[in-house]
């Protein structure tokens, strides 16, 4: 990959939670070209997706921002910021710790592919994400149904099974009707990875998705009866892919997708809040 | 010193009750490692062809009848790898025709009551029973054991995972079976009750006949472990569960699937705020040594294992100290906590089947 030499780099201006979480000084750096930090008036915003990040990135658009980055976005109903990016031809990104890791790009037909072929013939999926103690569970699963989202599978008749402050399960049920069981647990012995596992007839899939506060990188195995694959590693966090993306939607003009798959992760968020404990 | 101080002991005679896959494929390839202190003498089958195949290959006797081996003075240690609804009857009997120890596959009864009858004979005749549970007897579940320190104080989530292929794949990997059973076939589909019931024939079978492999290690981690509320229960197909429970304030989470993959994988997970256990075992039949333990904190982690051989040999290791008289035998209240615990999941795990079953009919009245 090359970057275009008379590339001008868009100006970055980042609010101490989005930077914190975000790593958003370390990321920027990592992009020289494309992106420098802002001086009064920035090019585009990085903002903390914490309760409320629908309506501040609203404002950011509506004052003229050019781009938008929200660093793990609690779930929100993104409907009126998608409108008002629409119209202002504003281009915001989700900068989710898991789902939005390189390896699950569109791009990464290969990997797509062995997740699709697995799905299509499951026999259960397990996944499980991990949490420093002390994460809100609610935060901890909206992080957790985004990634398996993101790997391609549809999810139906979801339900909490159990829910504390060590963690949840949750209980639902692939197309096929295989059962998919998401469990999210909380501790410091491991690193807050997220990993989904879909067993099928003969064999499985199985996707790790790292931490993003490194370039530690996805691992995705295929097993079939003919062997086991794994995936080429991608050395490149989920943060640093989305400040990419943003360049990228800056660029075209064209849209990202994010805002319309969060709405549907946002419905599946507020179904689970419905369903009987 | 005369040579006669130092000679080794007379391997001591064992006996097997019941030849099938887990005898040919199992014990006898972990017998075959250990003939310095342990000699195949006895085996019964009810079938006579399986039995006096068997026993050749061993060059013992063999017999039909349970009286039968129980009667040869030859036979020191009996093993009980016949049906699971005998092990009561036989594991009593052994014990009472004076043996010096007893090897019980699991579970090793079907209700707490014949679990309380062998442990009121035990303890009346000093017969040491072991029940197979072979991966607490794995060097290296045995070796997190002795490092893990206060972790099961701390732990509130434990996993156990365990995706197999169907038996055959590895049981011809260690041996040449006969008298192989072909599979049953599949039911046909029939009315919403026989549904129900193949749905809690599997949770059971899976729970008591899968599951109870990690059961004892989930169980040093749930100490209200009488404490049991199955939440969810559901069967994988072509075979296995996905079933979550409570008991006291530990989350279990316990996963399987046998379906026709070549790549097992059976691990069990517990849990704290700052410290975790991870265990990676090797699936049966295969000998391929122990499982490997990492034991993980935000800044380490440490890792036992994999060490040579397997649970499985562990268990035949133990049962000679036992016969012996050397080395300490199991806690028969242990044994019995551990058949109760499972019985509480599988039972729980079926009574969820049908508290799903009748809203089910509630939903369509």
């Amino acid at each position: 990959m090359t970057t275009p030499l008379m590339t001008t780099p868009l100006t970055v201006q980042a609010g101490p939670d989005a930077e914190q979480t975000g790593a958003v000084g370390a990321v920027v750096a990592s992009l020289p070209v494309s992106f420098a930090p802002a001086g009064s008036q920035p090019d585009v915003v990085a903002l903390a997706g914490t309760a409320g990040w629908t309506a501040d990135a609203a404002d950011a658009v509506r004052g003229g921002i050019r781009g938008v980055v929200v660093v793990d976005p609690v779930a929100e109903d993104p409907a009126a910021l998608a409108a008002a990016a629409a119209e202002a031809g504003t281009a915001v990104v989700l900068d989710q710790a898991w789902a939005g890791n390189p390896v699950l790009a569109e791009s990464q037909s290969a990997v797509r592919n062995a997740i699709a072929d697995a799905l299509a013939d499951a026999v259960l999926l397990d996944s499980v994400a991990w949490g420093v103690p002390g994460t809100d569970p609610e935060v901890l699963l909206t992080r957790h149904l985004a990634a398996v989202l993101a790997c391609g599978v549809e999810l139906a008749g979801l339900r909490i099974i159990q829910r504390n402050a060590n963690g949840y399960t949750v209980i639902g049920s692939l197309p096929g009707g295989a059962p998919a069981a998401l469990q999210g647990i909380t501790t410091s012995s491991v690193p807050a990875t997220a990993t989904v596992s879909v067993l099928t007839s003969s064999g499985r899939a199985d996707i790790t998705l790292p931490d993003a506060s490194a370039g530690w990188p996805a691992e995705v195995r295929s097993v079939t009866s003919a062997g086991a694959a794994s995936f080429p590693t991608i050395y490149e966090s989920a943060h640093r892919h989305s400040w990419r993306r943003l360049r990228a939607a800056v660029d075209s003009g064209a849209s990202a997708a994010d805002l319309e798959q969060f709405a549907t992760l946002t419905a599946l968020v507020g179904q689970l809040h419905d369903s009987p404990h | 010193m005369s040579s006669q101080e130092h000679a080794a002991p007379a391997p001591l005679g064992v006996g097997i009750l019941g030849a099938g896959p887990v005898t040919q494929a199992i014990h006898l390839p972990s017998l075959a490692r250990l003939r310095d202190i342990l000699e195949v003498r006895h085996i019964m089958d009810v079938d006579p062809a399986v039995a006096e195949s068997v026993a050749a290959r061993v060059g013992a006797r063999f017999s039909t009848s349970m009286d039968e081996l129980l009667a040869d003075p030859e036979v020191e240690i009996v093993a009980i790898c016949s049906p699971h609804q005998f092990h009561a009857v036989q594991v009593i009997a052994a014990c009472r025709a004076g043996k010096k120890a007893v090897l019980c596959e699991k579970p090793f009864a079907m209700n707490g009551e014949e679990a309380a009858a062998i442990a009121a004979v035990s303890a009346e005749t000093g017969v040491p029973i072991v029940v197979g549970a072979m991966h607490t007897f794995d060097p290296g579940w045995l070796a997190a054991e002795s490092v893990w320190g206060s972790l099961p104080d701390q732990v509130h989530t434990v996993r156990s995972s365990i995706v197999l292929p169907p038996n055959p794949r590895f049981e011809d990997f260690a041996t040449e079976i006969v008298g192989r059973t072909p599979p049953p076939a599949p039911a046909a589909a029939g009315t919403a009750a026989d549904h129900t019931a193949a749905v809690k024939a599997m949770l059971t079978g899976g729970v008591m006949g899968l599951a109870i492999h990690d059961l004892p290690l989930v169980r040093r981690f749930a100490p209200d472990f009488r404490d049991v509320e199955v939440l969810y229960a559901q069967t994988v197909l072509p075979f296995g569960y996905v079933i979550s429970l409570r008991a006291g304030a530990v989350t279990i989470e316990l996963r399987a699937a046998m379906n026709g993959t070549w790549e097992p994988s059976w691990t069990f997970e517990a849990i704290g705020d700052d410290a975790s256990l991870a265990i990676d075992f090797t699936p049966s039949y295969v000998h391929a040594g122990s499982a490997t333990a990492r034991i993980r904190t935000a800044a380490s982690t440490t890792v036992l294992g994999p060490f040579g051989h397997n649970g499985y040999e562990g268990e035949w290791r133990k049962l000679a100290e036992l016969a012996r008289g050397t080395g300490t035998a199991p806690d028969p209240e242990t044994l019995i906590h551990d058949l109760e615990f499972a019985l509480a999941i599988a039972e729980a795990a079926a009574a969820c089947v049908d508290a799903g079953a009748a809203a089910y009919e509630e939903a369509r009245a």
